[in-house]
């Protein structure tokens, strides 16, 4: 059964890119078929969300019970928070060069991801700062926990606002509805659930990598004091 | 964005995403070899 799990991820993104291109309707207002990316781009924003929060959650459960594995989870899923970011970044701007044809126009969403791109990039900075591992760990805790409102406020608070913005009305959109044809909302929550999915199994995998090395590291630091 | 049809976008995203999938797939199943080794 465990096995057949990442098959039914691959399946499932598989049916949201024939869904994204098939299934549903190009959105009005929009050039072309430029509208097909929000399927991607908006799921990837979604992710970059979850892993910062999933990152908070598991740098909180470090600092009340110490366990190394929550701070290896807490890095793992920063680095994927970052990944999906990027990604998401990337997707954007090229949608905006079809739309406002500007790679990059200051948007205030614009200006939120790469602030949170930032604020996480410096989380790594530090990671790598500092070499005593409970130090680190314990320093990286407090700073991801910040992250639990510094994240919120950047992907909803900040874009909603700003008094001018470019970039299309969030899902959810100012008057708290969802104003979306049906097609499409079927697509992107399907999606987004796929990319959310696909996190935490990357995320498992990176946290064993994680995992692997430090054991090593510990192995290779007893062999030398030992010799 | 997409002219000429869609079908080979959708086409390249399958195949990107399948390529990803077995790499994730393959590296899956050595660390969890790694893991029995230690």
């Amino acid at each position: 059964m465990r096995r057949l799990l990442p098959w039914a991820l691959w399946l499932w993104i598989c049916a949201v890119i024939v869904g994204a291109f098939y299934y549903a309707p190009l959105a009005a207002k929009f050039i072309g078929q430029s509208s097909r990316i929000l399927f991607f781009h908006v799921p990837m924003a979604w992710a970059s969300f979850v892993a910062f929060v999933a990152a908070g959650a598991w740098s909180v459960l470090y600092l009340w019970k110490r366990r190394p594995d929550d701070d290896r989870a807490a890095a793992a899923a920063v680095e994927l928070g970052l990944v999906f970011a990027v990604l998401a970044t990337l997707t954007g701007a090229m949608w905006a060069k079809v739309m406002w044809h500007a790679w990059w126009n200051w948007d205030p969403r614009q200006m939120s991801i790469v602030i949170a791109l930032a604020f996480y990039g410096a989380y790594l900075i530090l990671r790598g700062g500092v070499e005593d591992p409970e130090a680190r760990a314990r320093l990286c805790a407090v700073y991801a926990t910040i992250g639990l409102v510094v994240a919120p406020y950047l992907y909803f608070v900040m874009p909603r606002a700003a008094s001018f913005s470019l970039h299309p009305q969030p899902v959810v959109n100012a008057a708290a509805k969802v104003e979306m044809n049906a097609r499409m909302l079927q697509v992107l929550l399907a999606s987004s659930l796929g990319f959310t999915v696909f996190f935490f199994w990357v995320h498992g995998l990176r946290r064993r990598l994680l995992r692997l090395a430090d054991r090593r590291a510990m192995t290779a630091a007893t062999g030398s004091v030992a010799s | 964005m997409i002219e000429g049809g869609i079908g080979w976008v959708a086409l390249v995203n399958l195949v990107i995403w399948t390529g990803l999938f077995l790499y994730l797939l393959r590296l899956e199943a050595q660390v969890r070899d790694l893991e029995k080794e230690r």
